[in-house]
């Protein structure tokens, strides 16, 4: 592994530093409601290298992103977005906002596992 | 001679700057007054101000209430409106009263009146409703013409004719119709957030790519810039390209922070879909041009086929009670799930449930995990707190399940039980509270719509002495 990512480092100066964490490098990581139907989550960095590594890690593929929330592959989308140096995740709601069992109207507290991400 | 008869006789249009004055993204929550003075110094030659959103959530549209109090709310317009009317310019404001309906913007529009009153105002008004036709909704989801937009049943008619309200998003369309009718003021329902800042810009003639971008930014005023915030932002539209300026000279619109707010509440950064077409911001270029402010172009415009509307409503679902309590006990903390099973079966035990009109129970257990909209359990705490929620038929009933469950939570045994001389604190009483009515929202469908005007109806009146 080590000595694979020193030959793709080579080729790709911004190839996804072993064991980082997504809190060490964004600069935001946030969420909110897109409509009462979504929730979507914001990643943003603070340049363009953090932003390549993060963009090129496997943990903020829409699968991983899937798994991690446990919900269906289907119910996710992950746009990676240059001009802001950011990467948007949107994922179904469960249940609609502000139907009665809902936990969070304005969804602005669904970023809690994106913190445990390592690149 | 009117503000927009006084606008329309500038000659403007591309290649003249237009400039553009966002006073509020949702007025009635207070307007920053420092940085409102400051964009009317900047002579704009109109002022948009939104005053809505769906994200306040159903209750506000169904029950047909403002989610901002009387004070503010009319703090708010009186200072938008002696600045249009000072300045002689339109004034256009989106989404009346919170949610747009009916009530909402009947209850704005007399706010302005009260405000022309006692300030010896007089303008033009021009007053759009939004309220969806039910029978036109019913024919258009009958033939296949509505869709779901997300995880939301398609529309049948039983849907439309619960719902308490059903509002449909007027587009620029609504705007510039009213623009015809030669107003001061224009007060909007339901109305995309957009449409308020990109109308006028379109009755001129700009491109409306660019146009409508701006729209989109400034329609959230300061947000897009950096620290964000909620004062006045001028927009300077030249034709193909905009400059975003805040008018509180501690904010900055940087290229990055002017281009994050594309992320901003919306699932896609790339695209805005609009009623009768689509901004796609892929190939958008945001310069800085100094310090505070940064130059935007790049947005083109996609025209669609066919004008669509998109449509929210909400119903009633219940009358809501709620139960408030905390809990530092490691042992209930550690069998709170199965404490709540027992409680539930208690208070189905003393209050059945009646088959056709059963009551729903909610147990929000802060501490374990009751943010999350997911599978997603933090770490356990050393404090719990019981947000317990009831939804019923009626509030007697709610009440009761409420107050019933109190006790047999504050008493329930189990296993292992050491305190028992409750198991929940309460921070005050009755901790059993009713809250109100309670909503959803059943509709957020897109329909297609061959004849704007009709849903979008425009009808003018003159305020004050004239």
């Amino acid at each position: 592994m080590y000595g694979y990512s020193i030959l793709r480092m080579s080729e790709q100066p911004n190839i996804t530093v072993p064991g980082e964490k997504l809190t060490d490098i964004a600069q935001v990581i946030r969420s909110k409601n897109a409509g009462p139907l979504h929730v979507t989550l914001d990643v943003m960095f603070p340049d363009r290298p953090s932003y390549e590594r993060a963009r090129q890690s496997p943990a903020l593929a829409a699968e991983a992103i899937a798994r991690l929330y446990k919900v269906e592959p289907a119910f996710v989308s992950v746009i990676p977005y240059s001009a802001a140096h950011a990467i948007k995740v949107t994922i179904d709601r469960p249940i609609v906002a502000g139907t009665p069992g809902d936990a969070d109207v304005y969804g602005a507290q669904q970023h809690l596992l994106l913190l445990g991400i390592v690149l | 001679m009117s503000a927009t008869a006084r606008l329309l006789a500038q000659g403007l249009g591309p290649g003249r700057p237009l400039r553009v004055l966002a006073a509020s993204g949702q007025l009635g929550y207070g307007v920053p007054e420092a940085a409102l003075k400051a964009g009317i110094a900047r002579a704009p030659h109109f002022i948009g101000c939104d005053m809505g959103s769906i994200d306040v959530g159903p209750y506000y549209l169904g029950a047909g209430k403002l989610a901002t109090t009387e004070v503010v709310t009319k703090r708010d317009l009186r200072l938008v409106l002696k600045a249009a009317v000072g300045l002689g310019v339109p004034l256009l404001i989106g989404t009346a009263g919170t949610a747009g309906a009916a009530p909402h913007l009947a209850r704005t529009r007399a706010f302005i009146h009260e405000i022309a009153e006692e300030e010896g105002l007089s303008f033009r008004m021009a007053t759009i409703h939004a309220d969806m036709p039910r029978a036109l909704l019913r024919e258009m989801a009958a033939a296949g013409r509505t869709r779901p937009l997300g995880r939301i049943a398609a529309l049948d008619p039983a849907t439309i004719d619960r719902a308490a309200h059903i509002v449909g998003q007027m587009g620029t369309e609504a705007f510039i119709r009213a623009l015809r009718t030669e107003p001061d003021v224009i007060l909007a329902g339901r109305a995309c957030d957009t449409a308020i800042f990109a109308a006028i810009p379109q009755m001129l003639g700009y491109a409306p790519g660019p146009a409508t971008h701006m729209a989109k930014i400034i329609e959230c005023t300061s947000i897009c810039c950096t620290p964000g915030g909620r004062d006045a932002i001028l927009g300077t539209l030249e034709n193909e390209s905009f400059v975003l300026e805040s008018m509180n000279p501690a904010r900055a619109a940087t290229p990055v922070s002017v281009a994050a707010h594309s992320l901003y509440e919306q699932a896609d950064p790339l695209h805005v879909h609009e009623p009768d077409g689509a901004v796609d911001l892929s190939a958008a270029r945001y310069e800085r041009l100094d310090d505070r402010r940064t130059r935007v172009s790049g947005a083109t415009w996609q025209p669609t086929l066919r004008s669509t509307i998109k449509v929210e409503g909400a119903e009633w679902c219940g009358e809501r009670a709620v139960l408030l309590a905390g809990s530092c006990d490691p042992r209930v903390i550690e069998n709170a799930e199965a404490i709540i099973r027992g409680v539930r079966a208690n208070v189905a035990d003393i209050m059945p449930p009646d088959p056709a009109r059963p009551y729903e129970l909610f147990f929000h257990v802060y501490g374990k995990g009751a943010t999350s909209l997911f599978a997603a359990v933090p770490a356990a705490a050393e404090e719990i707190f019981f947000l317990v929620e009831v939804i019923a038929p009626t509030m007697e009933t709610a009440h009761s399940a409420a107050s019933v469950t109190k006790q047999y939570l504050l008493h329930h045994g189990f296993p292992g039980r050491l305190s028992t001389g409750g198991n929940i604190a309460f921070p005050f009483t009755p901790p059993e509270l009713p809250v109100g009515s309670a909503y959803r929202f059943s509709i957020y469908h897109v329909t297609e719509c061959d004849d704007l005007a009709s849903v979008f109806p425009v009808e003018v009146e003159t305020i004050g002495a004239g």
